[in-house]
């Protein structure tokens, strides 16, 4: 049950490299924040900071209006999920579970009871006397799970608890913590690299590059309006397509001679286009308002079909997703046609979003929450 | 796997000049002592008398020999203890160090390099009634040092010489255990409200604890046999007696005073000691310091 607050938040590991360069955000109680970006953008020296294992270069933190910069990770009340687990191989599983309440003076039978109790609820209760290493990953994920609920922190801080697991399992485990986390309304902060994660676990996400924040905003609102370039290439899978065009009479005109027609009012000469793989719909016909493409690959997915496609004199290959089961193979050629209302549009130089200039006002951005 | 029947024989080949090195150097003289162990030896080396386990009951019941195995096993504890505690200490403490780590660590092991005779030396210099620097030291505080005179104080002068060279070992090992103890443990204990103190007594020592194990056998045997020349350089067994270990008993009786069934049979007993002791210590120890 906590706020967090981050304001102007840096970081500065002591060989000069600035990881963090000023993070801004206010996170909700209960709320599940998921971070997202990729490796080396900054997230787990991010969520170290809120857990006090990393010091705070510049920026103030605070758990529910109250600075934190300078307490101790155990001052501070949160909890957190390695991605090693970080059990303690020497302890039972109920020793795991029960060691913050021991350092905490809980009493014996008290600390028992909660032991048993958080163990039904994350279906442990058999496994309570064995040793970290007689348990399967997934067990012990759980446990390092239950370790972090027994204690009923203020937050809890999961860097990608799900990374060593299978993909089946991790489904799993993707579901149960987003149920567990809703259950027990603790105010969380997910890291995880993997963009299918965030989404279906988000509240809001935040998408990190570069130690900068990108954006922020619930999973929906990055997907259909992505403030850049980059957000636009790692929310969304397959990811967008982008293509370079230019201005003609309010229209777009690519390369290969197709304009398209779009409402966005844009000042650009030249632009960055950007089309989700699923806005590409497949016509019988060519007119001047479709792609001419070859194709290169099929992926066939049952419920619908990726085609990997190649536009004269465009470097990187398409991918669009068409409805269920298509009879396309290599070498045919394929009429696509992008929805021209779902259409993305990206400065070429910045990579910001061109028709969406005021951004940081949107409803599910931080600076109106701050507000 | 014909080829492989041809040539039985490279591989004895291969090790025969080892294996003559082990027979000839150890387990011919280790046959010797045991038989010598049943025979008195008259005073001129001319013949020997088989007199069965005589020499043993002889040494078995002599007040000097347990005298000697009591200082063995105060000794032995002195210094598997004081050596592990502070190697333990000084690991601590370099695992954090991060500028001038690889100096202070080369520093810590360089005492391993020095001979057992030239570190006992070099205590007893430091030490020296007259001459020594902490001698004076220790005078400048009231204490009167003369372990020539004073049993206890030798017996500390050949517990912290024996311990100052065995430390680096055991800093080595530890130091090695403490880096294989992954950060995020260290970490989550820290989160789970385990002050540094804490973190050390329930995290750290336990995982240290097949290290630790490991060390106490080593420093054991080493108290028992390899701090000889630490002994013979330093205080020679004296003052009467105070500072006389099994092992050095086993010289004296036998280079000394001659009496070779006698030392034999000590040897014999001391081996058995040993091992007996690593048996216990792997028996009720090593169980408890699996994880
Ligand atoms: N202790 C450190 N000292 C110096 N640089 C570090 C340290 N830890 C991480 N970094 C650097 O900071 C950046 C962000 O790291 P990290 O937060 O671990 O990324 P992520 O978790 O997003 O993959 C990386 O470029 C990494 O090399
Ligand atoms: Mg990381």
């Amino acid at each position: 049950m906590a706020t967090l607050s981050l304001d102007a938040l840096r970081k500065t590991y002591p060989n000069g490299f600035t990881a963090l360069h000023g993070i801004d955000l206010a996170i909700d109680d209960g709320e599940l924040i998921v971070v997202v970006g990729p490796s080396g953008c900054g997230k787990s020296t991010l969520l170290r900071m809120l857990a006090g294992l990393e010091s705070i270069s510049d920026g103030e933190l605070a758990i529910d209006g109250r600075r934190v910069n300078d307490l101790e990770p155990a001052e501070r009340d949160i909890a957190m999920v390695f991605q090693n687990y970080a059990l303690y191989p020497h302890m039972s599983v109920a020793d795991n579970m029960g060691y913050a309440l021991k350092n905490r003076g809980v009493p014996k039978a008290e600390r028992r009871r909660k032991v048993e109790e958080t163990a039904r609820l994350i279906g442990l209760e058999d496994l309570l006397d064995r040793r970290p290493r007689q348990l399967s990953g997934g067990q012990r994920q759980r446990v390092a799970m239950g370790r972090a609920i027994v204690r009923e922190p203020k937050v809890f801080l999961f860097d990608e608890p799900l990374s060593n697991l299978d993909a089946k399992l991790r489904v799993q485990m993707r579901i149960e913590i987003r149920r567990l986390q809703k259950r027990l309304g603790v105010t969380a902060v997910y890291v995880t690299h993997d963009q299918v994660e965030a989404m279906t676990l988000a509240d809001r996400l935040v998408v990190m590059n570069g130690g900068h924040i990108e954006q922020v905003g619930t999973p929906m609102h990055l997907y259909e309006r992505p403030a850049s370039r980059f957000v636009a290439g790692f929310i969304g899978s397959p990811a967008m397509n982008f293509l370079d065009a230019r201005r003609a009479d309010g229209d777009l005109a690519l390369p290969c001679g197709t304009r398209i027609a779009t409402s966005h009012e844009v000042h650009n000469d030249a632009v960055c286009l950007g089309i989700r793989p699923e806005h590409l719909s497949r016509v019988s016909e060519a007119d001047d308002t479709t792609l001419t493409t070859r194709v290169e690959l099929v992926e066939p997915l049952g419920a619908d079909t990726l085609a990997h496609v190649r536009l004269d004199g465009q470097e990187e290959p398409l991918v669009a997703r068409l409805d269920g089961v298509q009879p396309v193979a290599e070498g045919d050629t394929l009429y696509l046609r992008p929805d021209a209302s779902r259409l993305h549009l990206f400065d070429l130089d910045t990579g910001r979003r061109l028709d969406d200039k005021d951004i940081h006002s949107c409803p599910s951005s931080p600076s109106s929450r701050l507000a | 796997m014909a080829t492989f029947q041809r040539h039985r024989l490279t591989p004895w080949i291969l090790l025969a000049p080892q294996l003559a090195i082990v027979a000839v150097f150890f387990f011919w003289p280790a046959a010797q002592a045991v038989l010598q162990a049943f025979y008195v030896e008259d005073p001129f080396g001319l013949g020997r008398t088989f007199v069965a386990f005589e020499n043993f009951t002889r040494v078995l019941a002599s007040a000097e020999y347990y005298r000697a195995l009591g200082i063995t096993v105060a000794f032995s504890i002195g210094v598997a203890l004081g050596a592990m505690a502070l190697a333990l200490l000084l690991a601590v403490l370099a695992d954090r160090v991060i500028k001038g780590a690889h100096a202070y660590k080369t520093l810590l092991i360089w005492p391993y390099a020095v001979a057992p005779a030239v570190a006992g030396v070099l205590w007893m210099f430091m030490l020296a009634p007259e001459l020594g620097l902490v001698s004076a030291w220790l005078g400048a505080l009231g204490i009167d040092w003369n372990h020539q005179l004073n049993g206890g104080q030798a017996m500390a002068l050949v517990v912290m010489a024996s311990v100052w060279k065995q430390m680096s070992y055991n800093f080595v090992f530890f130091l090695a255990g403490l880096q294989a103890i992954p950060r995020s443990l260290l970490e989550a204990a820290a989160i789970d409200g385990a002050g540094p103190w804490r973190r050390f007594w329930t995290i750290t020592f336990p995982l240290l604890s097949p290290t630790s194990f490991f060390l106490l056998v080593m420093n054991s045997v080493y108290a028992f046999f390899e701090t000889f020349g630490t002994i013979d350089a330093t205080t020679a067994g004296g003052p009467g007696g105070a500072t006389r270990t099994l092992v050095y008993k086993v010289f004296e009786d036998g280079f000394v005073g001659y009496d070779l069934g006698s030392s034999a049979a000590q040897s014999v007993l001391l081996m058995l000691l040993v091992g007996l002791l690593t048996l216990l210590q792997f028996r009720y120890l090593e169980r408890k310091v699996q994880y």
